[in-house]
């Protein structure tokens, strides 16, 4: 079944980045030049599984504090409250407005954890260089990209909140390192996801071949 | 691979790739950088979390009214120490258990010394506190205390101290009989300044006496010597004597939560200043810490045959005059050997005033000279204090004739020897009344008052008043006569009189009328005095500032 395949990689050929230029490929080795760009060619990501490992490493240790330190603070009449993420979501749950509190679970909790997760298996997969369910595996892919950048809502909502709510001393928010973590979460994440090739799941049978 | 290029024959026109020289070959991956960032950062916040923990501290509360685990703080001196974590029902349900989590620095004061309380509003009769609270909640503060051993379980106070560890001034304890109005925060006035307050009071262990617990501020604990007085300064002290009505009263606060005020007799020079915890008596008023005051007293039994009517308790004891002591139970008595009711009555006296007095030795010398004071007469005697109410007082004598008594004790209290009142002397003084009523010369002044009223009913009868009676009534008849007569002639001139003097009076008013001539002369003519008057002062004023003038004449104006 593989034999019959005819990726771009199997006839040799190479596509530029920048200008999709077909060109044919001058050795697995060799490093290429687009001829009429001159952009540097790749036949994959380079170094794609390392970058992606790296990333998500880091996104997993920023997780930590992204959860556990508070991500504002509310002073209101002199009573100061820190508030994380998940204390957030308590608080809504408990105030009977759960459909807010789902959305900030699902959108600051659950998705960032998700991508991180389905990234790392898609990592072990593509290094084991398994050839399970390579349909449904591109689609999680797919997945991290479209969900990702949605975890941005909660950066978005803190911001807005510390730009709008500056009434002196009657309340005032302010955002907490929490935040910083959860953004380098989320933007790590992305960068994370943009750094896989997803090719690499297909790459399974051609590797073999190579 | 060849038959895909069969497939695609379109892809000979593909250019080749440039193929550019191989560079040096990088093992490591700039991208780790962002892991290793992550991983130092990570360290970084484990480490501060770690360091920065401080000690986990349990406070057990009567009530959490207020408190919320998450948001209370633990503040002193208002800069944040912590804040709790959680807040549980001990295991009885008696109390509220806190869970506090400290920051690091608290782990070098937290000893057994440290106190927790709550901060909440508080309006009461001396002040309004805490109010910030209302808005920002209660919090907990604490009072570090004296350096003691390590501790991590504490017992909060339901009230805030009065006094902590910071503030300078010096604790002292007082003695009191009740309590009064004082309560805790009972202010302590020194000269009317508050000097401080009443920290605790409590009923001391005998059970007799209340012990107030006070602090006194700085600068004013250094007036507090060891002859210091201490007075009940509560309400106001009401004074009707013959220097009029005196109302007087330390403060409008002392008037509705009592108060202290403390002092130094006049008559006495300030002693040694008082250490702290020095333990002083609280006077009941000014008066009773003015008066001089003895602290041992003795109780003493008499024993009366004869009606006590008149004496209360509390009725002096008196030597000379002078107030010795107070009775402190009457009661009546049945002597089982005599068969016999008698009165027993117990005195308490100050036996200072003896020594004072420079009756002074040692035990067995004081017996000795009490004996031969017995000897001699000393004798106690019920005695009328005051004839409007009939109170009876104990007065303390020596009594010459009396029959000779030995001091007897019983249950170890001394019985003091009594002399009966003497019936006799009352009635000597009846006696004597008697006899000065009986030398009245009764007799003698009832013969002279007979004969008055016999010469004044002679005189009476006599012929000459009668004529002289006659006489005077025929005067009586001619004065009507020249009464008569002077109606019907002298009256019509008055009359005419008077009507000339109403013309006079009319012509004197035209006169004096505003646009009368004479007033308009006068008018002017005081007008003219005016500009004198005027002129003259001109003149007077040139003349002070000028008085060389006199001399030189108006000089030319500068």
């Amino acid at each position: 079944m593989s034999h019959d395949l005819k990726t771009a990689r199997n006839q040799g050929l190479i596509s530029c980045h920048s200008c999709h230029l077909l060109s044919r490929s001058a050795g697995p080795d060799a490093i290429m030049t687009c001829p009429r760009c001159g952009t540097r060619l790749h036949r994959r990501k380079p170094n794609s599984i390392k970058r992606t490992w790296a990333l998500v490493v880091a996104a997993f240790i920023f997780y930590i504090p992204a959860n556990l330190l508070p991500i504002t603070i509310v002073v209101s009449l002199g009573q100061a409250q820190s508030d994380t993420i998940m204390s957030g979501v308590i608080y809504f749950i408990k105030s009977g407005m759960w459909p807010i509190a789902l959305v900030i679970f699902v959108a600051s909790v659950f998705v960032p954890l998700l991508k991180l997760i389905i990234l790392t298996f898609l990592l072990i997969t593509v290094q084991r260089k398994s050839s399970w369910r390579q349909k449904d595996r591109t689609r999680l892919y797919r997945i991290t990209e479209v969900v990702g950048r949605w975890s941005m809502v909660d950066i978005f909502v803190v911001t807005i909140l510390v730009a709008l709510v500056k009434l002196g001393g009657l309340a005032s928010i302010q955002a907490q390192s929490g935040a910083v973590y959860f953004c380098a979460v989320v933007v790590i994440t992305l960068f994370a996801a943009m750094s896989f090739d997803p090719r690499l799941i297909w790459d399974t049978e051609e590797s073999l071949n190579e | 691979m060849s038959d895909s290029k069969k497939d695609l024959p379109d892809l000979n026109d593909v250019p080749e790739a440039e193929v550019r020289s191989r560079k040096s070959h990088i093992s490591f991956s700039i991208v780790w950088l962002v892991p290793l960032v992550a991983v130092l950062i990570g360290g970084w916040l484990v480490f501060k979390a770690l360091s920065e923990k401080g000690p986990e501290i349990t406070i057990t509360f009567k009530s959490a009214e207020g408190l919320e685990a998450g948001k209370t703080k633990i503040r002193y001196k208002d800069v944040e120490l912590g804040q709790v974590t959680a807040i549980k029902l001990s295991e009885d349900l008696s109390e509220v258990v806190l869970t506090a989590e400290l920051v690091k620095e608290a782990e070098n004061f937290l000893s057994v010394n440290t106190r927790f309380w709550v901060i909440r509003a508080q309006v009461g009769v001396s002040g309004v506190s805490g109010l910030g609270t209302l808005f920002s909640g209660a919090y907990i503060t604490l009072d570090p205390g004296n350096p003691g051993n390590i501790a991590r379980h504490f017992k909060g106070l339901e009230q805030p101290p009065l006094v902590t560890t910071d503030l300078p001034g010096r604790q002292f304890l007082l003695k009191a009989d009740s309590r009064g109005s004082l309560d805790v925060g009972s202010p302590v006035y020194y000269r009317k300044i508050q000097a401080g307050q009443v920290v605790a009071y409590d009923l001391a262990e005998d059970g007799h006496t209340i012990l107030f617990k006070i602090f006194i501020d700085a600068p004013y604990h250094a007036f507090v010597y060891q002859n210091t007085r201490f007075w009940n300064a509560s309400g106001f002290d009401f004074q009707l004597d013959t220097q009029g009505v005196r109302i007087n009263t330390e403060s409008l606060i002392s008037i509705l939560i009592g108060g202290i005020a403390f002092g130094i007799p006049q008559a006495e020079a300030p002693s040694t200043p008082a250490e702290a915890e020095a333990t002083f008596r609280l006077f009941r008023n000014i008066d009773a810490a003015k008066e001089r005051t003895y602290w041992v007293k003795k109780k003493s039994i008499l024993y009366f045959d004869e009606s006590v009517r008149g004496l209360d308790i509390g009725a002096p004891v008196e030597f000379y005059g002078i107030p010795m002591g107070e009775v402190i139970d009457v009661k009546l008595d049945f002597d089982k050997e005599k068969e016999e009711f008698r009165i027993r009555v117990v005195v308490e006296t100050e036996v200072e005033r003896f020594d004072e007095a420079g009756f002074v030795g040692n035990d067995a010398e004081r017996q000795q000279l009490f004996e031969s004071l017995l000897e001699r007469g000393f004798r106690a005697q019920l005695k009328t204090g005051n004839l409007l109410t009939g109170k009876q007082i104990i007065k303390l004598d020596f009594f010459p004739e009396a029959p000779p008594a030995a001091l007897a004790m019983e249950d170890g209290v001394a019985v003091f020897p009594t002399v009966p009142t003497p019936m006799e002397e009352i009635s000597t003084k009846f006696m004597n009344i008697l006899e000065k009523i009986d030398g009245l010369p009764i007799e003698q002044i009832g013969n002279d008052l007979r004969d008055t009223v016999h010469g004044a009913k002679q005189i009476a009868q006599s012929p000459e008043i009668l004529e002289s009676i006659r006489n005077l009534n025929a005067t009586l008849e001619e004065t009507r006569l020249l009464v008569s007569d002077l109606r019907t002639t002298v009256t019509p001139q008055i009359t005419n009189v008077l009507e000339e003097a109403r013309q006079s009076l009319a012509n004197a008013e035209q006169m004096l009328d505003a646009d009368a001539p004479l007033q308009v002369k006068m008018n002017s003519a005081l007008e003219e005095i005016g500009g004198a008057a005027r002129s003259l002062r001109l003149l007077m004023d040139y003349l002070e500032r000028h008085p060389e003038s006199l001399l030189r004449g108006k000089g030319q104006t500068e």
